[in-house]
């Protein structure tokens, strides 16, 4: 606007200018000329008055700027960072310690340190989020004495030579023998202990606490024993002896808040035929209470059942002759789950984000009874169960002699006899639970180089398995806690007008203690400690992402600010302006007019 | 109180000591004599008056004591026991409704409406175990738990202003019961789902396999509601055992068509039903996890009376019809399946009438024969429901925005004479009312300015009412809680209580969706606590005890609740305030740049300016015109140049200027995309 009123003024003035100077120029006397020239030095007033106004806004627009801030608590966006960087360079390293004994050999232990090392280097396969820093120690004992490998760590220094003898070996029993070596290694939290002993009846046996070991024959080769030795190192103790691409080892089933709720639910498919109960409070007692308690420093479980009816299957099963049963096959198995008549509730006991695992126990109806679960290759399931990864397992357990005779009618109300039925069914299920871990169910582990026999604990889970679950338990949720807290700031970045309450940023900060406590517990060796402050790294992250205030849609958004402020601010901001400009214009013309009129008089005198 | 106590005393009877009399008797029963869960299902048919019939589904699940509940179930729904223990409750009723129960017609002292009859919209009261400082944090759980466990809006209860809690009006709970109602919550089949999964056949089998979903939501009213009372641990370490009991009463209007089409001549005469003709479905087989299901269809007093009386007319003999051998058959009306029992109610001192029922066993019906209930009326029978003694209603009064006044209406019923004929032989005979009337905080209740009238006559408050609890509403925190014991002589015809009320303002933030409909006040609860709603039906085995009748044997107050009432507030319009931002933003604007130029002008220059102007041109209008003349000439004007020049000049400036604004724009667009 200021140039509309301004143009035709300063235009013509200059116009004129330039044809009215020419003529002037060579005049020497001082002609004065009110039109280009004055003789007062131009007033300061107005304009420093309209400046004076100009930079009073200037100054207050931060003031402004401030009063409508939202509020952000800061966020370590940098630690997060550092966090997230340091666990995807591979410096999440638990320190292990090997010790393996042979018992009978003698050959320098040093050089079968070497090349037991050398196999090991072969077998370890690059685990890209976690790995494992271990230390290898060597001891062969002859009996009366013990070669002890020259880089031998405080840890094997503890065995007492001529402890492990071949004559403890001969006995076929290995659980006695399990405990015998269980009490000559002591088993230290991060240690492994592997003996080779030279005997007569050849066998290979994984214990259940944090040792193996193996009788080898009279006349066989120390190098065997050594491949065998690296292999049940590597495969079993680090890795738990699963198998790739099974499940993968990222999924844990456990809820951000380290809570998992078993539930249990005996699914009558049709009540009219009949009904079974169980009595699941005993066996909750007897089979399931001990493997809670192992699992305790992973996960904090607890245990439902109910009972549910009128629940069919959602696909259809043939009839099969040949097995005189019917026969529901794995390509199907995606359908069996009846969404919509199994109401598996969710727990209102349970927290919000605590993992659900459920179990069910289907009775079939008499018209598709006894119902058999079909494997791709044509043979019928032997546990008659199938697991589906994160959600939970089922087994379809047929009523005894429902088809035999078709007389057989069962009284209203039934219990599921506890003695062979119910027993196998949670024998099955804690198969299940194991699998949804990663484990193996069965007890034998098949490696490159022979079979291993796998001792079963009857806690469901032995302690080398445990130590397995809790080191990948702290780096899955390490890394789950690092992704978590770099989605945060990526979308508190992202989002800047959004309102972060002094609650995330503290659950932020308490959430990264956390996991630096974890990392630093791992690195020295302390399990336990640093999966617990692992998963309170974890469920903190997920409690300040997952936040209330982050969900609600109450942000202040910069338009709001704009249609507030702009009817004010943009006409007097204009004003101010526009008053500005003009007032520099006409103080540089009229200067012009002076230093021309000085000129003038400066050149005339 | 003890008139409460006494029911409860005899479910704890029930629950905990009658296994060791009965041992033999309860199937349920096992070896270690600890009682195992139980579930009953029964369904009561009842004739209404207007042409109408009522269908009251009760199921009732319980679980005794154990140390295992809320963890392992057999029958009783996980979810409930879970809730009941995470919250604490000891009692508990929640009830989804829909149309409003007509007390005129329908009744209004049986059970069946003093305790189902419920007022539209959600309602929730609780009784918590809990300590007092606990007690809202575990109302806001609840609330929360229950709206995601039956997909409504109960969560709206959460916050202070919603809910309240009432001393007398309801269980005696020592400041622990909490209640809240949402009058305008719509209740359809995503709100019966959800208690169907309660039950543990849901509609699968069983009484429930009536529900059919167009059928009941066509009725004239639907109440769907779930009680449910914590009995308290055996001993030490137990959790306590819990009674849930879930109805669902229905108010059909039976297909007349077939009837009418019959009996074209007979207009008067009740419509024939039949179970698959209300429903459209049939009872095939029972639940086989119920304990017993029966279906019952009852008589009521009134109806027996008018039934025998035309009886009497016909047939001049003594026998009383209804329960000889051939009622099923008898000159009024037929039905279609042979009743397996009959009881008649024990009849009370005054009246010779008692109710009739009949009770149906489905036990003996199967997938092959269906129980298909049907009633065919051959005479015309018309009679009356027994009534509460007084009928309340509710309703605003005065006009405008500003200002209104509610006032509570009792009106004495007829068929309440003989009541108040029974207590008249006193010399003071008193009726007792009690009111309850919750109102939200917006509206700001007066109340001093209580007050009331008794037969159209002014009378001091002081003599009617013998009790008066108040808690004032407080602004955006609390709503207004007013509980009154009225005393009324028993010859009252008609009591009016008023109280006036300004309408407050709410924040803009605090409209709900659709403002302009109004704002409910909920409905207020009229009890008579001398009166007892109580069916006692002489049994004489007392094996097949049935919940719905020890229900019915339960000396409950007579309860009724008045219709929700629709307050019109003032609504803003909610553009207003970016209005007000604009207008004043826009004044300042103004002030500030005339301000601004008004600092900035000299004065003695433009003065000087426009005289020099003056001096030397003539004025532009004639210059524009003698341009205009010489152009329409074809010559070109001697006069001054520049005109024409600095036209150009302005031309070019002005495009100029078009192109800076679409810049602008276009930055604009490109910036905010």
């Amino acid at each position: 606007m200021a140039e509309i009123s301004e143009a035709p003024d300063s235009d013509s003035s200059k116009l004129f200018g330039s044809d009215s100077k020419a003529p002037q120029r060579p005049d020497s006397e001082p002609e004065f000329d009110p039109k280009l020239m004055r003789k007062t030095k131009p007033g300061l007033k107005r304009l420093f008055l309209t400046f004076s106004v100009l930079f009073s806004f200037l100054l207050g627009f931060p003031f402004l700027w401030k009063s409508v801030e939202i509020y952000r608590s800061p966020l370590p966006f940098r630690e997060i960072d550092s966090l997230s960087t340091q666990l995807r360079s591979d410096t999440l390293l638990f320190p292990l310690h090997f010790h393996a004994l042979f018992v009978g050999f003698d050959s320098d232990p040093d050089r079968l340190r070497w090349s037991i090392l050398s196999e090991i280097t072969k077998l370890t396969s690059q685990n890209p989020k976690c790995s494992d820093n271990y230390t290898l120690s060597v001891t062969v004992d002859l009996g009366s004495r013990c070669l002890r490998g020259r880089t031998s760590s405080p840890h094997s220094s503890s065995y007492q030579c001529g402890s492990v003898t071949g004559g403890d070996f001969v006995q076929n029993d290995d659980v006695a023998v399990d405990e015998r070596l269980a009490s000559v290694f002591g088993g230290k939290n991060n240690e492994y202990s592997m003996a080779v002993v030279k005997g007569v009846s050849e066998r290979a046996v994984v214990g259940k606490y944090r040792h193996a070991w193996m009788v080898v024959g009279d006349g066989s080769d120390v190098e065997m024993a050594v491949v065998k030795v690296a292999e049940v190192l590597i495969k079993v103790f680090i890795n738990g002896g699963r198998e790739e691409g099974l499940i993968r080892n990222e999924f844990m089933p456990v809820g951000a808040d380290g809570k998992i709720v078993l539930s249990f639910n005996l699914l009558n498919a049709d009540p009219h035929d009949w009904v079974y109960d169980w009595d699941f409070e005993k066996i909750d007692d007897t089979l399931l209470t001990p493997m809670i308690e192992a699992l305790g420093p992973v996960a904090n479980i607890s245990v439902e059942s109910q009972v549910l009816y009128h629940t069919p299957k959602a696909s259809f099963s043939y009839w099969n002759q040949k097995l005189e049963s019917y026969v529901f096959s794995t390509k199907d198995l995606p359908f069996f789950v009846n969404s919509n008549e199994w109401h598996l509730d969710t727990s209102i006991a349970a927290g919000g984000r605590s993992k659900i695992l459920q179990f069910a126990v289907y009775v079939p109806s008499a018209k598709e009874c006894p119902l058999l679960l079909q494997l791709p290759n044509g043979e019928i399931s032997k546990t008659n169960g199938f697991i589906s990864p994160m959600w939970g397992g089922v087994i379809v357990w047929n009523p005894q002699g429902c088809l035999r005779d078709s007389e057989f009618k069962p009284s209203a109300k039934n219990i599921i006899p506890i003695q062979q039925d119910l027993e196998n069914m949670f024998e099955v299920f804690i198969g299940q639970f194991r699998q949804l871990f990663g484990f193996k169910s069965l007890n034998v582990y098949t490696g490159a180089s022979g079979d291993w026999n796998l001792l079963p604990s009857e806690r469901g889970f032995t302690e080398w398995e445990l130590d397995v679950l809790s080191r990948q338990h702290t780096c899955f949720n390490l890394h789950s806690c690092a992704t978590t807290l770099g989605s945060l700031s990526r979308l508190v970045q992202s989002l800047p007008r959004m309102i972060i309450k002094d609650e995330i940023g503290k659950q932020v900060k308490l959430s990264l203690e956390a996991a630096k406590l974890a990392l630093s517990n791992a690195s020295s060796g302390v399990y336990e400690s640093s999966a617990a402050s692992s998963s309170q790294a974890r469920s903190l992250a997920e409690d300040a992402f997952f936040h209330p205030s982050i969900m609600s849609v109450s942000y202040y958004s910069f338009e709001h600010c704009f249609a507030v402020y702009s009817p004010f601010f943009l006409p007097v901001s204009m004003h101010v302006v526009l008053a500005a400009l003009r007032e520099l214009r006409r103080y540089k013309q009229e200067k012009a007019k002076y230093l021309a009129w000085k000129a003038k008089a400066n050149t005339a005198t | 109180m003890a008139l409460l106590r006494r029911p409860l005393l005899l479910l704890l009877l029930i629950v905990t000591h009658q296994f060791l009399q009965f041992r033999i008797a309860f199937g349920s029963v096992n070896e270690e004599g600890q009682k195992q869960e139980e579930f009953y299902e029964e369904l009561l048919l009842k004739p209404l008056p207007d042409r109408k019939l009522l269908t009251h589904f009760h199921f009732q699940s319980s679980a005794p004591p154990s140390t295992s509940n809320g963890r392992h179930h057999h029958l009783f729904p996980k979810a409930i026991s879970q809730l009941v223990l995470k919250f604490q409750v000891k009692e508990m009723e929640l009830s989804f409704t829909q149309g409003r129960w007509n007390y005129e017609s329908w009744g209004g002292f049986d059970p069946i409406p003093s305790s189902n009859a419920k007022p539209p919209g959600v309602e929730l009261w609780a009784v918590f175990d809990a300590p007092q400082h606990l007690i809202d944090a575990l109302w806001k759980n609840l609330t929360h738990t229950l709206s995601g466990l039956f997909c409504a809006s109960i969560n709206f209860l959460e916050s202070s202003t919603a809910y309240s809690a009432p001393e007398w009006s309801f269980p005696p709970a020592s400041g622990k019961l909490r209640y809240g109602t949402l009058p305008r919550e719509a209740v359809c089949t995503e709100n019966l789902t959800p208690w169907l999964k309660l039950l543990p056949c849901r509609d699968k089998a069983g009484i429930s396999m009536l529900l059919d979903r167009p059928s009941i939501y066509r009725g004239f009213y639907h109440s769907q509601r779930l009680h449910l009372t914590s009995t308290g641990s055996g001993s030490e370490g137990m959790d306590p055992g819990i009674i849930l009991e879930q109805t669902l009463t229905v108010v059909l209007q039976p297909d007349s068509q077939r009837a009418s089409l019959a009996h074209a001549s007979e207009k008067h005469i009740q419509p024939s039903w039949s179970l698959s003709s209300i429903f459209g479905k049939q009872i095939s087989g029972r639940c086989v996890l119920a304990e017993t299901s029966s279906v019952y269809f009852l008589l009521d007093k009134g109806l027996v009376a008018e039934l025998e009386h035309i009886h009497k007319e016909n047939e001049k003999s003594e026998e009383n019809v209804l329960i000889s051998e051939k009622f099923w058959n008898n000159p009024s009306f037929e039905l279609s399946a042979k009743p397996d029992r009959i009881f008649i109610e024990e009849s009370s001192l005054l009246s010779k009438n008692a109710s009739v029922l009949y009770k149906f066993e489905i036990e003996k019906y199967g997938e092959s024969e269906p129980f298909d209930l049907g009633l065919f009326w051959k005479t015309p029978v018309v009679w009356l429901c027994q009534q509460a003694p007084l009928h309340a209603n509710r309703f605003l009064m005065g006009s405008g925005n500003e200002r209104g006044a509610i006032a509570i209406s009792l009106k004495s019923t007829q068929s309440s004479e003989g009541f108040m004929g029974s207590n008249s032989n006193d010399e003071r005979c008193e009726l007792r009312v009690d009111v309850f009337q919750v109102v939200p905080w917006y509206v700001k209740v007066y109340f001093h300015s209580l007050q009331v009238f008794v037969d159209q006559q002014p009378k001091a408050v002081s003599d009617i009412i013998e009790k008066i609890h108040v808690s004032p509403s407080k602004d955006k925190v609390s709503p207004g809680v007013m509980e009154l014991v009225l005393t009324l002589p028993c010859s009252v015809s008609s009591a009016v209580l008023t109280i006036e009320f300004d309408k407050g303002f709410l924040h803009i933030d605090e409209y709900p969706p659709d403002a302009n409909q109004g704002f409910d006040i909920p409905s207020a609860i009229v009890s008579f606590p001398n009166f007892h709603a109580r069916m006692v039906f002489l049994e004489n085995d007392s094996l097949n005890k049935s919940p719905l009748l020890s229900k019915f044997q339960e000396k409950s107050p007579v309860m009724s609740y008045t219709e929700v009432l629709l307050v019109p507030l003032t609504t803003p319009d909610f553009s207003m305030p970016y209005n007000v931002i604009t207008i004043t933003c826009t004044v300042f604007a103004l002030y500030f740049g005339s301000l601004l130029n008004a600092l900035r002008r000299r004065v003695a220059e433009e003065e000087r300016f426009l005289k020099d102007k003056a001096a030397k041109k003539m004025d532009r209008i004639p210059l524009l015109l003698s341009k205009l003349s010489a152009k329409l000439r074809g010559r070109h004007l001697e006069g001054p140049q520049a005109p024409p020049a600095s036209s150009s000049f302005i031309n070019s400036k002005s495009v100029l200027k078009v192109i800076l604004i679409a810049g602008l724009a276009v930055y604009w667009q490109y910036y905010f995309s």
